[in-house]
């Protein structure tokens, strides 16, 4: 189980014009989707969010993923809806505020679906942020396959020992979770603290502001998708705050 | 020539332990040789190796006496990183070493972290990832990686510092044989092609006795032995020191004659051909 | 009568990779068997399915005459006890002890019967003066024993060691050779998974070869070894008293350092 879910974090790679843009662009017009997301205030605007999130997604043949992840955003969503219910507003804005929930969700999510670790990586430190803190960011998201398969083993371990864990009373099934929990715990520190040590090994923290190999590089298709990119967005926005 | 790494009468005791990891060890290495450290596990090589980079007493605080010199500098008064130049250390689980998401970027991040311009890294990391046999693996995620090339990736990340000296703290203890001595013959290699001095922890001593120069034993954290492999596995204890001998050099052991050891077992039929066809 | 059987087992994981692939393996009562084989080559897989933590995709595992498929993995680790590889997967306790007794009352093992099965494994593994320590401060040798100690101590039919060496030295590889010589003398049925030939040479079980998912030989070792060739493919490397037989065009190999010294000695008079 924990293997399915190792995979499903992974990030997968696709060739299309999408994942092959500059990270920061991609990071723009997500930013871009994210504001009319935001802004849009009903059902017309909602359905043009959709569509403006709908085109990259579908360029970068990841529209099944989108689904998948608003599918999971849906029972946060109808929450939201019932909550708007129960506080007396009308259905109709309760729907457009549930929507636009979902509208932001699909935004962002284009985002995360089409750019690497790698890639947000680069874009933190082309930001400039502390590298104590890329570091922290890159390292954490590179060890969750590993401490997934960790966690496989340790299952795998415990169950050959007759842990069932899934029997028994709320009760039970929390403290069926230590011999689990434990050994999970120790195995990450003992992995902390080889990887501080070989940090420290590689030489970590000798000038203030490290290097970097890649530079990130704006192509053609880069502008191109700028040009379209900015006039679509400047369109949408000014329909959406009611100047045209 | 000269010696490039020396122990004198060195002590190291971790704070809050009762006794010390390391006493009284004084051995050197000279430049270019390859030597393998031995001992049962807790017998203190892993405090040695750690001694040699400065991990002790930078990062591990503790209570210390005698001396480390390495290329020159006292361990005790030089940073880590400063270290990191002069010796590059491969640890035993290639999986935490390698940090980043591609392997090329892993290999460039000791660089990056000494700040060098972006196209000498470039350089260096091309020509690294060229002498490990592995510039095919460059844009790959280390997770999609087997065992051996992930050794490979992180032997790369220390090999493009340029070290003078290569650590390595049982660099094939996770490995099948045949990785295992891979990554064995490789090591060899660079020590051949490019001078490094190896310093090497490793159980399996069929697989290194037959490459190494010099071989130290250490056994309740002192220096029992010191000399030539073939000097030091001749000697009679070795089993009690927690050591197992190849089973050549046991067999050898057993037989009357006998002037010094092959390591190896086609070096002993070699040998053990010409001495029955010489008495003939 | 055959404790575990696989017949024409395929395996295919959730990422696609097909890790076992027409395997058929009967391991008999009494019988020491190990599976050798490279990093990747599917042992690991095989000993998954042996207490039915993995299902075979196609084909059938059955242990003592079940299907693998009809029975919890509980029920069938009580007859088949697997000790992984890595002991700090496992160890959770804040002793010795406790660490054996946990198996005990998973299975159901009344406390003072628990209590004195317990106290009898550490006994006989080396560890009853270690009983009140907290497991992780034990040497990597000392877990390993553990480790095996908490799974002998609900007497399972079958004891399965996933490359019990990995990691250990000299001395605790010497203790290991003990306690698996020990088991096989006792007739106990053990499966050893291991890359490591130098230390089951000198005992010379049975022997599967894997390699790429597939079992590629299966036999005595004795005659196993002999296909150097085969050897080197699956990733592994002949022990050097093997070599030294060979050199020596042996047709029955040495398998104690003594024997081959003999020998030796023998023919250097003869000359």
């Amino acid at each position: 189980m924990a293997h399915v879910m190792a995979e499903g974090f992974k990030f997968r790679y696709l060739k299309t014009p999408v994942h092959g843009l500059d990270p920061r662009v991609k990071l723009l017009m997500t930013a871009m989707l994210f504001a009319l997301a935001l802004l849009s205030s009903n059902l017309y605007q909602e359905a043009l969010v959709f569509a403006a999130v709908g085109v990259p997604a579908a360029l970068a043949r990841s529209l099944k993923r989108l689904l998948r992840i608003a599918a999971l955003s849906l029972t946060f969503s109808l929450m939201i809806f019932a909550v708007n219910m129960l506080f007396g507003q009308p259905l109709l804005e309760s729907a457009v505020i549930t929507i636009r929930f979902l509208g932001i969700v699909a935004a962002t999510s284009v985002f995360f679906v089409t750019t690497s670790p790698d890639e947000i990586e680069y874009v933190m430190r082309w930001f400039r942020l502390p590298r104590d803190f890329v570091f922290a960011f890159a390292t954490s998201i590179r060890f969750v396959p590993v401490l997934m398969m960790d966690l496989t083993q340790i299952i795998d371990a415990q169950r050959s020992r007759g842990l069932e864990m899934d029997r028994g009373n709320p009760v039970r099934r929390i403290r069926n979770l230590i011999p689990v929990l434990i050994p999970l715990i120790v195995n990450a520190l003992v992995r902390s603290g080889e990887l501080a040590e070989a940090m420290e090994a590689r030489g970590y923290g000798a000038v203030s502001r490290p290097t970097s190999m890649h530079a990130l590089l704006m192509k053609k298709n880069d502008y191109a998708a700028l040009l379209v990119l900015v006039p679509a967005w400047s369109l949408l926005i000014t329909y959406f705050l009611g100047l045209l | 020539m000269g010696k490039i790494v020396e122990f004198l009468d060195y002590t190291f005791e971790y704070s809050g332990m009762e006794r010390p990891a390391v006493e009284g060890v004084s051995f050197s290495v000279e430049e270019g040789e390859v030597a393998v450290l031995a001992g049962a596990s807790g017998s203190g090589k892993s405090t040695i190796l750690r001694s040699i980079n400065g991990l002790i007493p930078h990062m591990y605080p503790g209570r210390r006496s005698g001396k480390v010199t390495v290329d020159g500098a006292d361990v005790s008064s030089t940073p880590t990183y400063e270290l990191a130049r002069k010796v590059g250390f491969l640890f035993q689980n290639p999986e935490n070493q390698i940090f980043m998401f591609t392997v090329e970027k892993d290999v460039a991040f000791g660089l990056e972290n000494l700040g060098y311009e972006p196209e000498v890294i470039r350089r260096k990391v091309d020509w690294a990832l060229g002498l490990l046999g592995i510039s095919d693996l460059a844009k790959r995620s280390p997770s999609e990686l087997s065992d051996g090339q992930k050794q490979r990736v992180a032997l790369a990340g220390s090999l493009v510092m340029d070290p003078k000296i290569l650590v390595l703290d049982e660099p094939t203890s996770l490995l099948d044989p045949r990785t295992a001595q891979d990554v064995v013959s490789l090591v060899s290699r660079l020590n051949k092609d490019l001078g490094l001095t190896v310093v090497l922890v490793e159980h399996r001593l069929e697989l290194v006795s037959p490459m190494a120069d010099r071989m130290v034993v250490l056994s309740g954290s002192r220096v029992w032995a010191e000399g030539s492999p073939a000097e030091v596995l001749g000697r009679e204890g070795l089993h009690e020191v927690g050591l197992s001998p190849p089973a050549i050099v046991e067999v050898q052991k057993r037989l009357p004659s006998g002037d010094g050891l092959a390591l190896d077992v086609d070096g002993f039929v070699r040998r053990f051909l010409a001495d029955v066809g010489h008495r003939v | 009568m055959s404790v575990i059987e696989f017949e024409d087992v395929r395996h295919r994981m959730p990422n696609g990779v097909v890790a076992l692939d027409s395997v058929s393996l009967k391991v008999g009562r009494g019988e020491v068997v190990a599976v050798v084989g490279g990093n990747g080559a599917g042992k690991t897989t095989l000993l998954k399915h042996m207490n039915g933590l993995l299902k075979p995709s196609s084909g059938r595992v059955t242990v003592f005459g079940k299907e693998t498929k009809e029975e919890s993995i509980a029920r069938l680790s009580r007859r088949v006890g697997l000790v992984f590889q890595n002991s700090d997967h496992q160890i959770f306790s804040e002793s010795a002890k406790e660490e054996v007794m946990f198996g005990l009352k998973n299975f159901g093992i009344p406390p003072g019967e628990a209590e004195e099965k317990a106290g009898r494994a550490l006994e006989y593994y080396g560890l009853a003066d270690l009983a009140a320590r907290p497991p992780l401060t034990l040497s990597g040798g000392e877990k390993k024993r553990l480790c095996i100690a908490a799974v002998m101590a609900w007497e399972p039919d079958v004891l399965v060691l996933d490359e019990p060496t990995v990691g250990q030295d000299y001395p605790s590889r010497s203790r290991l050779f003990g306690v698996v010589q020990g088991l096989a003398s006792s007739n106990r049925t053990v499966v050893i998974v291991s890359h490591d030939l130098e230390f089951l040479w000198p005992l010379s079980p049975r022997t599967v070869v894997m390699s790429k998912g597939r079992v590629v030989a299966d036999g005595p070792a004795r005659e196993v070894f002999m296909r150097t060739e085969m050897l080197r493919d699956a990733g592994l490397r002949e022990p050097q008293l093997l070599q030294l037989s060979r050199r020596f065009g042996r047709e029955e190999p040495f398998t104690a350092v003594d024997q081959a010294a003999a020998w030796l000695t023998e023919r250097g008079r003869a000359n």
